[in-house]
């Protein structure tokens, strides 16, 4: 899709007739969806920790839900020290003592792989957890 | 010259009982609804799955945060159901600044009815006659054999799926086949029995979600997000039930994005004339016209309306009483076993545990009592994040399943008192400009009590059950958290004191009614919409009658 036509579509999406009604955080997390739309990557960090943890979590697109947690969910405040801890993990070495340790952010990054895998079309048909089964069975067998 | 025989005002759990009371009667009846229409198709998103939704079920923090900061902190608003709570900053109220007050509101054709938690349990005379019996505000005007037939009449049309238990403080009703205990459950119950006796008892809960086919409406498929509407219609709403038989009478007229602005009186005659609107998206104004008005908006709103119109208030106790249900009390413990066993599908209801303080003895603390709703279960995918792993090994986890956890939630009754007010506010108004309330509302010694007890006896209950770990949850709750508000309008026998008589008819005016949870006298411990209903129905009935005989 044409950057242009992606914007109008996105600005669409959003429920608002045009760029200028828009606040500024709603401006900022737009120009970041269209860039993250747009083909740029996930942060490759993001992308490899996410896969790392959780294999065929790419696939799934769990790095853009991530990306997308973090961007436009979390505060400044909230997102900063994630950021801090991803910095420590650069090359993923240390990833099995970190998972040890599970300090704050560690475990928020692993929860949002977590939950983004089982909430993605590909996690939850894999898990079972889609479709629905459409009865109630109160002691089925495991 | 009238333009309706009856205005009702709301749309959802009373107003559509009233629309599909008074159509029914013969009477050509205005619905006046502040919200949108509701289209199912268009509106229900219950099977939307979760990689459809931009925030996956998370909500988008910073829309809430901006418009519906107060709303978010009901039970069932998630990032699809938001859309039928109202906007916070469209709908401002006020509370003083140290005890604060959740006023959970719905605008849409259906009301809170598309998003009620549908437990529905009887009242007995345990209720009716406990104020009475406890010196305790005002006497209800009713009793249980009063209103035991509109209750058969109510739970017939909307379905009811719920075990007979044979007690006499929470009456059966009308029920369709139960919906199973899980095994742990079923654990528990007899454990409860062995214990307990017949003083404590677990029994599957009462609720609106059919388990067989009824009035042209499917039986549940346990999909589970009931409170984001049900395209099967098989839970009981407004919008999915009573406003369709309305319709199909031809007597209904429904118009949405109308907004009561007040009642409007004829002094000399001492009647209600009609009501005059705002229409929410022009702002134009009208009037209507009719014989007899229902208000049905909800307890808080009705209130305000009749404040707002200074009428029906001689008694000073419109927006005075206001009741809610005290919770989070209780506990939730985990049972070992059963590990070979889980439950398949969204079971849209759990256990209940009817009142067993100061039925048939006394407790030395407190006056009244307190249910628990709760459930079996066992975590999912979420448990995998209890232990360290990654990678392969982490993945399988997912699909494994935690420990099994009981849990109890009390549900208490809340005391009457007059101080706990709602006045109109000096300045505040809505979008439209109609005087906004002021709130002010806290919860009483004897509730308190009531809530410290219910996480005494939860945590016999998991005991007698087996269960370790137990934990207790931190409550209370906010007031008007449960969404349980009512009594801003009472019933009572003397028109000194009450504002309605046992009809739900004002005692100043009498082509005024007021049905919603505005009505009730005390609060029991019991959901209250079902009781709603039924006075609802019976208050229809009452109505039609007296305008047949225009004695109204």
């Amino acid at each position: 899709m044409e950057r242009r036509e992606l914007i109008r579509w996105l600005v669409a999406s959003a429920g608002v007739a045009a760029l200028d009604t828009l606040a500024p955080d709603d401006l900022i997390a737009l120009g970041r969806d269209v860039h993250a739309r747009a083909g740029a990557h996930a942060d490759p960090l993001i992308s490899a920790l996410a896969e790392r943890i959780l294999p065929g979590a790419g696939d799934a697109g769990v790095p853009a839900f991530i990306e997308k947690i973090l961007n436009d969910w979390h505060t400044p405040e909230e997102r900063a020290p994630i950021q801090a801890g991803l910095k420590q993990l650069s090359d993923l070495s240390r990833l099995e003592s970190i998972d040890q340790a599970n300090p704050d952010w560690y475990a928020r990054l692993k929860y949002l792989t977590a939950y983004g895998y089982c909430t993605s079309e590909i996690g939850m048909r894999e898990l079972e957890l889609w479709p629905p089964p459409s009865r109630y069975d109160e002691c089925a067998p495991v | 010259m009238t333009d309706f025989d009856a205005i009702v005002v709301g749309s959802g759990m009373t107003g559509g009982w009233a629309a599909k009371e008074l159509t029914e009667l013969g009477l050509r009846t205005l619905v006046l609804e502040a919200g949108r229409p509701i289209v199912p198709e268009r509106d229900y998103t219950e099977h939307k799955p979760p990689w459809e939704l931009p925030f996956r079920g998370m909500g988008d923090r910073r829309a809430v945060a901006a418009r519906q900061a107060m709303q978010r902190n009901s039970v069932s608003f998630d990032e699809l159901s938001h859309v039928f709570w109202t906007d916070d900053v469209d709908n401002p109220y006020s509370t003083p600044a140290d005890r604060p007050f959740y006023w959970f509101r719905a605008r849409q054709v259906g009301g809170k009815s598309i998003i009620w938690g549908r437990q529905v349990y009887r009242w007995s005379d345990l209720d009716f006659a406990a104020n009475l019996r406890d010196g305790v505000a005002v006497d209800w005007p009713i009793r249980y054999a009063d209103i035991a037939p509109w209750y058969d009449h109510v739970e017939r049309f909307i379905g009811v799926s719920g075990q007979a238990e044979g007690l006499a403080h929470l009456p059966d009703g009308q029920f369709l086949p139960p919906m199973e205990l899980n095994c742990v459950e079923r654990h528990v119950r007899e454990r409860m029995r062995q214990r307990f006796g017949r003083e404590r008892i677990l029994t599957i809960g009462r609720v609106a979600n059919l388990t067989a086919a009824h009035n042209g409406r499917a039986p549940c498929h346990y999909c589970g997000p009931c409170h984001r509407g049900c395209i099967t219609l098989s839970y009981f709403s407004s919008v999915n039930a009573t406003l369709p038989a309305a319709r199909a009478t031809g007597r209904l007229t429904l118009r949405p994005f109308s907004i009561v602005r007040e009642l409007t009186y004829d002094r000399r005659a001492n009647r209600i004339t009609g009501v005059r609107i705002v229409d929410a998206q022009t702002r134009a104004e009208r009037e209507y016209r009719a014989k007899v008005v229902f208000l049905c908006a909800s307890a808080l709103e009705s209130a305000r309306i009749m404040l707002n119109s200074g009428v029906g208030n001689s008694s000073d106790q419109v927006g005075r009483n206001i009741m809610d249900h005290i919770k989070w009390g209780g506990g939730t413990g985990e049972l070992d076993g059963w590990t070979d066993r889980k439950v398949i599908g969204e079971r849209p209801n759990g256990i209940y545990v009817p009142r067993f303080r100061n039925v048939s003895t006394r407790h030395p603390d407190f006056i009244r009592g307190y249910g628990f709703q709760g459930a079996a279960g066992r975590e999912g995918w979420r448990s995998a994040l209890r232990t360290p792993g990654i990678g392969l090994a982490f993945k399988q986890r997912l699909r494994e399943l935690g420990p099994w956890s009981m849990s109890f939630w009390g549900f208490g009754e809340m005391l009457p008192r007059a101080e706990n007010r709602a006045t109109i506010h000096p300045t505040l108004v809505d979008k439209w400009g109609i005087p906004s309330l002021h709130i002010d509302c806290r919860w009483g010694e004897n509730d308190l009590a009531i809530h410290r007890d219910m996480n005494v006896t939860a945590a016999e209950l998991l005991e007698a059950a087996g269960a370790r770990n137990i934990e207790a949850p931190r409550g209370p709750s906010t007031p008007g958290g449960t969404n349980h508000e009512m009594g801003t309008a009472r019933m009572g026998r003397d028109p000194k004191t009450s504002v309605l008589n046992g009809w739900n008819q004002s005692w100043d005016v009498p082509n005024l009614f007021v049905t919603d949870g505005a009505a009730m006298t005390s609060s029991g411990c019991q959901n209250p919409s079902l009781t709603y209903m039924a006075l609802t129905a019976r208050a229809c009935h009452y109505a039609v009658d007296r305008l047949k005989r225009s004695e109204i």
